[in-house]
């Protein structure tokens, strides 16, 4: 399976939850923080396709429980690489978190 | 093994004019499900859409694979009779390819992507022979009726 570097789980994601909430990537990125329910209005069923569709483009199994912890977009790139780390498939990356 | 039409009614909650499974073909619980609607001439939405060119709205076709989506979860997830329930679409994406007209047969098949104890996101197709004619990826919960605020 391929190992992926933070900077592309952090694209990857990035386009995932642009493309369901609908927003600009840019605009994503710059609300990264941002609670989805309170203040991007993203229903909670949303958060289940956010993460139906992370688990189709990383090919990985996210547990249901893991759903609680898609509430920014900081928080659902999170959840993914501790996800991919425990799969071995996390690159370690010498720079911080870029913009996606 | 195929569904009977009393037991989709047991399953589906929708009725007439807009119960739009005829028949399940086929069920492989947890996975997918392949029904059948047969668009009689006779359908209520064919008066008005259009009364000079039959055709059968594409959101019925979105409704049709999600009434059969509400069938495979049923079957699969959800073992207890929830009468206090009601399922909700939280999201559609989808594409039509071409028209439904009265006398086509619509295959509909849907296929899991994800479940959790409240939801689902599938991916349904609808055929007529073997010609596409509209792809949809749907997203839906399982809401209690007292929390919709009506």
């Amino acid at each position: 399976m391929e190992t992926l570097t933070t900077e592309e789980v952090e694209r990857e994601v990035t386009a995932i939850v642009a493309e369901v909430t609908e927003l600009d990537r840019e605009e994503i990125w710059k609300k990264r923080d941002a609670n989805f329910f309170k203040e991007l209005e993203i229903d909670s069923l949303l958060a289940l396709e956010i993460l139906a569709l992370i688990e189709k483009k990383f090919k990985i199994q996210i547990p249901e429980e893991k759903l609680v912890d898609i509430t920014s977009l900081t928080g659902t790139i999170n959840m993914t690489k501790s996800v991919l780390a425990g799969n071995g498939r996390l690159k370690e990356s010498a720079v911080g978190g870029q913009k996606a | 093994m195929g569904i009977n039409f009393e037991e989709i009614k047991r399953l589906v909650p929708q009725r007439y004019p807009f119960l739009f499974i005829d028949r399940v073909v086929e069920i492989e619980e947890g996975k997918k499900i392949v029904c059948l609607k047969n668009v009689s001439a006779n359908e209520s939405f064919f008066v008005g859409h259009f009364p000079e060119y039959a055709i059968m709205p594409g959101v019925l076709t979105l409704e049709s694979l999600a009434q059969a989506s509400i069938i495979l979860f049923k079957k699969s997830f959800l073992k207890e009779e929830t009468s206090n329930s009601v399922f909700l679409l939280a999201s559609v994406r989808a594409s039509f390819l071409r028209p439904v007209f009265p006398g086509d047969q619509l295959l509909l098949e849907v296929n899991v992507e994800k479940v959790v104890s409240k939801g689902a996101m599938v991916q349904g197709i609808a055929k007529v022979g073997d010609e596409t004619v509209a792809k949809a990826s749907l997203t839906f919960g399982l809401a209690d009726k007292g929390s919709l605020g009506n």
